[in-house]
């Protein structure tokens, strides 16, 4: 890369292996999206292909994003609040496997306390309060939530520890090259997971002008530096604002997941290793079945 | 059961049980019957009630077109409606909104609900759950909420929960000072329970051709009921046209 001209902003767009070059073994790394939409597939499949081992995933509301990582042998750690496709898979279940078998740890938490937590981090305080929880069975299956008597009203109440990320993986429908990041959908949990992460990967399906960002400065994320990834379509196979899950292939890994062994694997060759980049990714799913997924 | 799905009579219970004072309601899972009772209490009693379905909040009172039931909650064709849902905002208004519905592995006889999975006494998991989603939180603040059942048996109907996701003992509740109402009903494919003044689950109403025998047969434990119990009152043929019209409860329970 050639050194910018002398006043010229410097672009933020990256490929996606070197966006991803920095993260390293033992890794906290936070994943954006909820349920079935809006996670960044294309960083996540990248991430997987890197060969790390025992990163902590803070996934919120995950699904196929924490299942590869866990496929790939990449994960000690999942902080979450649900892991699963919905209908298609209740739980999802290789995550399930890994963690009835103690192969994976896994530390429970709220919606609510991903949340609280990500903000307790990115307000730089060792914790935030929360009801939600009091009286359940948190504290008991994730020690870290620490019941205490909270000092102004003397009421049960619960400190959820800051969750600190090392990176955030994050998708967003636009940015331009300084890294303005547009969303289209809703936003999820995003911000906050970013505001909590030392680095931000936004991985986007276009990089559009300055121009553009400027007549909509109102839909402009956060002024947050960030490394921008151009992945058209790389939310599959989950949805983005202009594009549906992809039931169909989330019905062929799921049973491929249940099956584990050889079909699992099949799996994780034919998506994950075999493609040289994001475009061969896209080239194996075909034309045809992403053009259909389109709104 | 008469000329109606379980869905169709899991949505016209629940349509029948909200308050004057519902103003929002969410459907945090792909629950059908839940977004059809919120539709058909719009078109009756309930034309101010929000429905937080997916990513749009909406109000289908005075004919506003429903979306179909999407294969998924998050669909990007549900960003519709009057606003939007951005799920951490969820959590910075927690007197809202004012119904939830919970789904669950095990219910017990205080109402508490179990979404985790069943421990294996180590530190481990014998049967893993997919997380507590915001069942914590939002069973703590919201006015009140429904436990919707998709089976009834000794396994799912418990004496106590392996671990509680949603705390719903009402004297726990009070020691603690939450705000919610805590749980409103609980419906199974065998009836409706609430719970008594002490905060024992009981029957209110069997449905159609359930006895007394066979529902105390599936539950596994002492379950109370005042004298003769209630026959749950079928949905009637107007309310099966309005869910039929543009409710959509057609989709199977569970």
């Amino acid at each position: 890369m050639s050194a910018p001209e002398a006043g010229a902003r410097r672009s933020v767009v990256r490929d996606l292996e070197a966006a991803l070059a920095g993260i390293e073994d033992g890794a906290v790394v936070g994943i954006g999206g909820a349920v079935t939409s809006a996670h960044p597939m294309a960083l996540v499949r990248g991430l997987a292909r890197r060969g790390l081992r025992n990163l902590t995933i803070v996934a919120p509301t995950g699904g196929l994003d924490v299942e590869i990582l866990v496929a790939a042998g990449a994960v000690d750690t999942v902080v979450t609040c649900y892991v699963g496709i919905e209908a298609v898979a209740a739980v999802a279940p290789v995550f399930r496997r890994a963690v009835q078998d103690g192969a994976v740890k896994v530390k429970d938490l709220d919606e609510a306390h991903c949340v609280a937590g990500l903000r307790a981090a990115a307000q730089q305080l060792p914790f935030h309060p929360w009801r939600g929880g009091v009286g359940t069975s948190y504290p008991d299956i994730n020690p870290e939530l620490v019941a205490f008597e909270d000092p102004i009203r003397a009421e049960p109440l619960l400190a959820v520890p800051a969750l600190e990320l090392d990176v955030a993986l994050i998708y967003a429908e636009t940015a331009d090259e300084f890294g303005n990041v547009q969303v289209a959908g809703t936003g999820n949990m995003d911000q906050v997971i970013g505001a909590a992460a030392k680095r931000v990967i936004v991985q986007v399906d276009r990089v559009v002008a300055n121009e553009e960002i400027r007549r909509e400065p109102a839909r402009t994320w956060y002024w947050r530096d960030c490394t921008v990834v151009r992945a058209p379509f790389g939310t599959h196979p989950y949805s983005s604002a202009w594009m549906t899950a992809d039931e169909g292939h989330l019905a062929e890994y799921t049973k491929a997941g249940q099956a584990g062994g050889k079909e699992l694997a099949l799996y994780m060759e034919r998506h994950v290793h075999a493609p040289a980049d994001h475009d061969a990714y896209l080239e194996a799913i075909g034309i045809r079945k992403i053009a259909g997924l389109q709104v | 059961m008469g000329d109606y799905t379980p869905s169709e009579l899991f949505a016209v219970l629940l349509a029948r049980d909200l308050r004057a004072e519902d103003t929002s309601a969410q459907v945090g899972a792909n629950m059908s019957f839940a977004r059809a009772a919120v539709m058909l209490a719009n078109r009756t009693d309930h034309p101010d009630l929000r429905l937080v379905l997916g990513l749009g909040v909406n109000n289908f009172a005075g004919g506003g077109t429903p979306p179909p039931v999407y294969p998924f909650l998050f669909d990007p064709r549900s960003l519709v409606g009057e606003s939007r849902m951005v799920q951490e905002r969820v959590f910075d208004d927690a007197g809202k909104p004012d119904v939830f519905f919970v789904g669950g592995l095990q219910v017990d006889r205080r109402g508490n609900v179990n979404l985790f999975g069943i421990p294996d006494g180590d530190g481990g998991w014998k049967v893993r759950g997919p997380g507590g989603v915001a069942l914590a939180t939002m069973s703590t603040n919201c006015r009140g909420y429904y436990v919707v059942m998709p089976r009834h048996d000794p396994r799912t109907f418990v004496e106590r929960v392996s671990l509680i996701s949603a705390l719903g003992d009402r004297t726990e509740r009070a020691r603690l000072g939450f705000p919610g109402g805590g749980p409103r009903l609980v419906i199974s494919p065998l009836g409706a329970f609430d719970f008594d003044d002490e905060g024992e689950m009981r029957v209110r109403s069997l449905h159609e051709g359930v006895t007394l025998d066979a529902v105390r047969e599936a539950t596994g434990f002492p379950l109370a009921c005042a004298g003769d119990p209630a026959t749950t009152v079928p949905p009637t043929a107007a309310e099966l046209e309005l869910l039929r019209a543009g409710a959509d409860a057609a989709a199977p329970v569970g």
